[in-house]
């Protein structure tokens, strides 16, 4: 296995010294890291750790008040969400965000008219839709409204739509939350056979079981800055993580 | 489980990596793929589309002049609520400033018309491009405002484009109104008549569907609701919301100022206050509202059947005719406040007619 570091490629993602501050509250601060091609990096963290507000600074979602994002080595900070998103970056939504007036197979079409490598028409968006459909698992609700999928399909709908536009960096933000024990599995499944077929992978998970199974590497978030990084192995073990998931008490209990 | 691969693993070739990355597709004309894609089941929109239009045509030899009039007026707000309808129903701004794209249409016919003795072929284009401009200019501001703020902020902008236009005395008449030049030598271009204005007024009617139409079932179209449903989400897989936003609010405009032009030169003579009436608004509203906004068919049916129903209180009820209509427009609202179409195609998929059961659906 070659470790990040020695990949002599532009990482795909990096993020450098990235700050935001809600009024008095820093939600990130000083968080640094980069992101190799192929890798898959999990970001974990107790509630209000800063997540999805990482995820939001990255695609354009939020503008940082400090610090930078590079996308291939390009400095992207502060673009536009369909800037980002056409420099191949995609991302879901923890809140699951369909188009509610579409049917799921126009859902996701509609990445694949607007995202990269376009379909010049609405009818072969909806053919590359159903191939996605099918690829997540949810192609017998095509034609259904998106507010009638169960809160797995409708994750794995916010993956399809996403990956309709044919990224080569996918966040997936929280997609495993309020997942049965085997949508779990399956959606790990996934992950990796995104992975395998050449996409970049930022996991943010709450679940850290599942997380730990996907990740190459995983950064831990805390009160908005980064606990550690490294190998889940490494972060399992480390006990300032098991103290920020589970506090003192358990770390204490366990030590004696 | 698969088992984790090397970080910098090539992508593995396959339907997988097919799937994920895209492959090319037949790259026919846009035109070549919609005619080719084009069944029994859907074209018939278009061939009924077309036999009213023939029936539109047919119609005119048989009726009375009083009936042309009214019919007139029925395209013209065709035209208008199926423009409210693109930023209003699909695109999810509700513009209370839609007027004032059809003042400026009607006034930049007039002053050419009348002032510099343009005709009237020639000031229509450039009246669509004063609207369009218009709106892409209140537009890249007012965009960026959503709901009532944005509902607001046009009605203000369509107020402050009548005091403009009231204001420039030397050019427009001001409040003293402005007529357009129609018989004898100082016509720049010879009065349509009746049975030209209803004939006008069809083909702008019928534009406005097309447009609507072809716009609702492009990608751009897609790009509107999108932005209706949720802007980040839109952003997020690749929409330019400001372009669609603004776009979709020019060609909006373009329409209304169109209208706007032909009604100018029917009218002959005008005041701001006529053509910048915010009751025109109201009616693009309630219209496309009454009908069922998001579709072609909805608004079209809203400004049909309110139209119809308007003249036939006023003609049957006299005095308290606006009383009723108005009674009747709550009573719409409150049973069907997705609009009637909407109601009638969703009752039609679902098998599901009861009303009171639709009140309590979209009234939680």
């Amino acid at each position: 296995m070659i470790a990040p570091s020695e990949v002599p490629s532009v990482p795909v993602l990096e993020v450098r010294h990235l700050a935001k501050r809600f009024g008095g509250l820093w939600a990130l601060r000083d968080v640094s890291f980069s992101v190799s091609e192929g890798e898959i990096l999990g970001v974990i963290g107790p509630n209000g750790a800063g997540k999805s507000t990482l995820v939001n600074l990255i695609t354009g979602h939020a503008r940082p008040t400090t610090g930078q994002v590079l996308i291939g080595g390009q400095d992207v900070t502060g673009q536009r969400p369909w800037v980002i998103a056409h420099d191949r970056v995609a991302r879901t939504f923890q809140i699951v965000k369909p188009f509610r007036g579409l049917t799921v197979r126009e859902n996701v079409a509609i990445g694949a008219m607007h995202g990269n490598e376009r379909d010049r028409s609405v009818r072969d968006s909806l053919a590359t839709a159903d191939e996605l459909l099918d690829l997540v698992g949810i192609a017998k609700h095509a034609n259904a409204a998106p507010m009638q999928l169960s809160v797995a399909d409708a994750r794995r709908l916010e993956l399809a739509k996403a990956l309709a536009t044919r990224p080569r960096l996918l966040l997936i933000d929280e997609v495993m939350a309020g997942l049965r024990h085997h949508e779990i599995e399956s959606a790990v499944e996934l992950i990796h056979r995104l992975r395998d077929a050449g996409i970049t992978v930022v996991a943010v998970e709450h679940v850290m079981k599942a997380i730990v199974s996907v990740s190459d590497r995983i950064l831990v978030l805390h009160h908005g800055s980064i606990l550690t990084l490294g190998s889940p192995r490494e972060v399992l073990s480390d006990p300032r993580v098991i103290e920020a998931y589970l506090g003192h008490r358990y770390v204490k209990r366990r030590s004696e | 489980m698969s088992s984790r691969g090397p970080l910098s693993a090539a992508p593995t070739p396959g339907p997988m990596a097919d799937i994920l990355r895209g492959r090319a597709r037949s790259r026919q004309g846009l035109f070549v793929g919609w005619i080719r894609a084009l069944t029994p089941a859907n074209s018939w929109p278009a061939l009924a589309g077309l036999l009213v239009f023939a029936a539109m045509l047919a119609l005119q030899q048989l009726i009375e002049p009083g009936t042309q009039r009214l019919l007139t007026s029925v395209f013209l707000f065709v035209a208008l609520a199926q423009a409210w309808n693109i930023i209003g129903g699909y695109t999810g701004y509700a513009s209370f400033g839609q007027v004032a794209f059809f003042g400026l249409g009607a006034y930049t016919v007039a002053v050419l018309m009348n002032n510099y003795h343009v005709s009237f072929w020639a000031a229509l284009p450039l009246a669509v491009l004063v609207g369009v401009v218009f709106a892409v200019a209140i537009g890249l501001p007012l965009l960026r405002l959503r709901g009532h703020y944005f509902a607001i902020a046009t009605l203000g902008a369509a107020e402050g484009a009548r005091e403009v236009i009231n204001n420039l005395t030397s050019v427009t008449g001001g409040g003293g109104g402005i007529t357009i030049p129609t018989f004898g030598s100082d016509a720049p271009t010879p009065y349509f008549g009746k049975p030209g204005f209803y004939l006008a007024f069809l083909v702008l009617a019928a534009v406005s569907v097309v447009v609507a139409a072809v716009l609702a079932r492009s990608r751009f179209g897609y790009a509107m609701v999108a932005v209706h449903e949720d802007e980040d989400a839109a952003g997020a897989v690749g929409i330019n919301t400001t372009v669609v936003k603004v776009v979709a609010f020019g060609v909006s405009a373009a329409i209304v100022a169109c209208a706007g032009a032909f009604y100018a030169f029917q009218q002959i003579e005008f005041y701001p206050t006529d053509v910048f009436d915010a009751s025109f608004t109201v009616l693009m509203v309630i219209m496309v509202m009454i009908g069922g906004s998001g579709s072609v068919v909805g608004p079209l049916a809203g400004a049909v059947g309110l139209q119809l129903l308007s003249q036939f209180l006023r003609v049957n009820l006299g005095n308290f005719n606006q009383l009723i209509f108005g009674a009747i427009i709550v009573l719409v609202v409150v049973f069907f406040p997705q609009g009637v179409v909407t109601y009638l195609r969703d009752a039609w998929r679902t098998r599901q007619f009861s009303i009171l059961d639709n009140v309590r659906r979209y009234r939680l």
